[in-house]
């Protein structure tokens, strides 16, 4: 059932800050230079018990930026996304939400501050006693004031954009891997948060869809206005997308790199970093020729 | 506040008309054990009309609603836990917390409620088989007419019994439910998380279930119900 429909091209989206005053009061919109950022990470330290996950983490995600966690397997990366959240509470270090420090808050206020997030799960964590449309339309109903005739124009918005607008009926468990995480993504991005965060939207993703997935992000970002934290592995869409970023290494526990993914490649001295975007670029040559070479 | 009927609507229907069959069989097997042993005693003594009072009260004020708690623990216990298991190691039940949503009052409250609602009525169909199969026993053993055993039964079978009876199944329904979310709740995030989260609130349930009872029937000989 993999991908009947391919992704639509950008142009095919909707405004979505134009839908509904319920929806725009979320999004920032267009000036935001001046903002703080929406995101502040400082001394971040993550921990199991006494399993050190990853320590000395600090990076901010400003408005409208995409911001790209790069990383081997299991050095943290969804674990980072997790405390990002308030799923996991660090062990050390403060997460400050346009300059709200979440932790430090009541629960009240951390519940407030967490509607603010759409998150994409690795494991797509679409609800399965509900259809795709009834998981997209549960965040609406939750975080939105729309009017369920606004919300049904949504849920058929959202799927669009994702391609998968002959899935509304369908159970999560029908699905293939690849459509899941879409569904997830429509799921996310639905109520309009200020901040997504997407672990591994394009894993299990065919090359097309994948690079069809990095321009819905692109612009999901210009029109909302929504900052993006992406977790990949897609090393091209890194590079094509991904303004700023950081890298965990899985040996030392801590972040080895910063900025963006292309000065990664390009002046990162750290052998480890280079070694890795090596090659993921030589592996991925196969599928996105072009893309490889216009990389500098 | 949110709440979820298609959920509700299901769980009730799970723990209701899908389990009748089973709680009827359970209890109504019980009654005709009860039945058996008492008329085989009772007999002895030319006393076997005395088995309508057995049969009747210990069906009505233990073992109806122990029995059909029992055969709950092991079938909607066990499935809420898995359930909730099965959503906690899917990220499912993160992805309803990161929107904000109340785990308690959207997973946990209509289970509750589903079953809280269904086991005093699973309570009366167990009265009604558990008697059925005393009757049919003690009829079919003792030369013993189905008048005789109805009048003698209609005289014991006075309404604390049945009152005490409800209040226990409501309890149970309560614990069962309780038991089993909370356990779904807690699982590891693994295959073998479900299985253990399942065993647990199935054990659980059925030794706080026991315990309980003795509570009740302490209370109730201490009140003089
Ligand atoms: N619930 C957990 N309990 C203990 N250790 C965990 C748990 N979840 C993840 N880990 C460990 O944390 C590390 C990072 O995992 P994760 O964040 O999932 O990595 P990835 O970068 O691939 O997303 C791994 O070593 C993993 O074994
Ligand atoms: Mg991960």
């Amino acid at each position: 059932m993999e991908t009947p429909s391919p992704l639509p091209l950008p142009s095919a989206c909707h405004d979505l800050a134009n839908l509904d005053p319920a929806i725009a009061d979320h999004a920032p919109g267009g000036a935001t230079a001046l903002a703080p950022a929406v995101l502040e990470v400082r001394n971040l330290a993550l921990r199991f018990g006494s399993h050190l996950v990853q320590e000395q983490v600090s990076f901010q995600v400003a408005a409208r930026s995409i911001f790209a966690v790069i990383g081997m397997s299991g050095c943290g990366k969804s674990t980072l996304l997790r405390s990002l959240i308030g799923l996991l509470c660090p062990s050390a270090g403060q997460v400050l939400f346009a300059g709200v420090d979440y932790w430090a808050g009541t629960p009240a206020q951390r519940n407030q501050l967490r509607k603010g997030c759409g998150m994409l799960f690795q494991s797509a964590a679409l609800w399965s006693s509900m259809t795709i449309a009834e998981n997209i339309n549960l965040p609406l109903r939750q975080l939105t004031a729309l009017n369920p005739q606004q919300r049904q124009a949504r849920i058929a918005e959202v799927l669009h954009w994702v391609g998968m607008d002959s899935c509304a009926d369908v159970a999560p468990a029908d699905l293939s891997g690849g459509m899941k995480k879409r569904a997830a993504l429509a799921r996310a991005l639905a109520a309009a948060p200020p901040l997504l965060l997407l672990d591994e939207p394009s894993a299990g993703l065919d090359p097309i869809n994948a690079r069809r997935l990095d321009a819905l992000i692109l612009d999901i970002r210009d029109r909302t206005g929504a900052a993006v934290i992406l977790v990949s592995h897609e090393l091209p869409s890194l590079l094509a997308i991904a303004n700023d970023g950081i890298f965990f290494d899985a040996e030392s526990k801590r972040p080895i790199a910063h900025g963006s993914p292309r000065d990664m490649l390009a002046q990162s001295d750290n052998p480890t970093v280079h070694a890795f975007m090596r090659r993921e670029i030589l592996a991925a040559s196969a599928d996105h020729p072009a893309q490889v070479a216009a990389t500098p | 506040m949110l709440f979820p009927w298609p959920d509700f609507l299901r769980v009730t229907l799970q723990c209701s008309a899908q389990a009748l069959l089973i709680v009827i069989t359970v209890n109504g097997l019980v009654g005709a054990i009860l039945a058996f042993v008492g008329a085989v005693q009772l007999n002895k003594f030319g006393a076997g009309i005395y088995v309508a009072d057995l049969v009747g009260i210990a069906v009505v004020r233990e073992m109806a609603a122990v029995m059909t708690a029992i055969v709950m623990a092991g079938r909607t216990g066990a499935s809420f836990a898995a359930e909730l298991a099965t959503m906690q190691s899917n990220e499912e039940v993160d992805a309803l917390k990161v929107m904000g949503m109340q785990i308690g009052s959207w997973l946990v409250l209509p289970r509750l409620l589903a079953l809280t609602l269904v086991q005093p009525l699973l309570y009366v169909f167990g009265c009604a088989a558990g008697l059925a199969g005393g009757l049919a026993v003690a009829t079919g053993m003792m030369n013993l007419s189905r008048t005789a055993y109805l009048d003698r039964s209609a005289l014991v079978l006075i309404p604390s019994h049945f009152v005490l009876g409800s209040i226990k199944s409501v309890c149970f329904g309560l614990l069962i439910g309780l038991t089993g979310c909370w356990q779904g709740l807690q699982a590891a995030r693994t295959a073998a998380g479900v299985g253990e989260a399942t065993t647990r609130a199935v054990v659980t349930s059925i030794v706080w279930v026991i315990v309980l009872d003795a509570v009740f029937a302490l209370c109730a000989n201490a009140l003089g119900v």
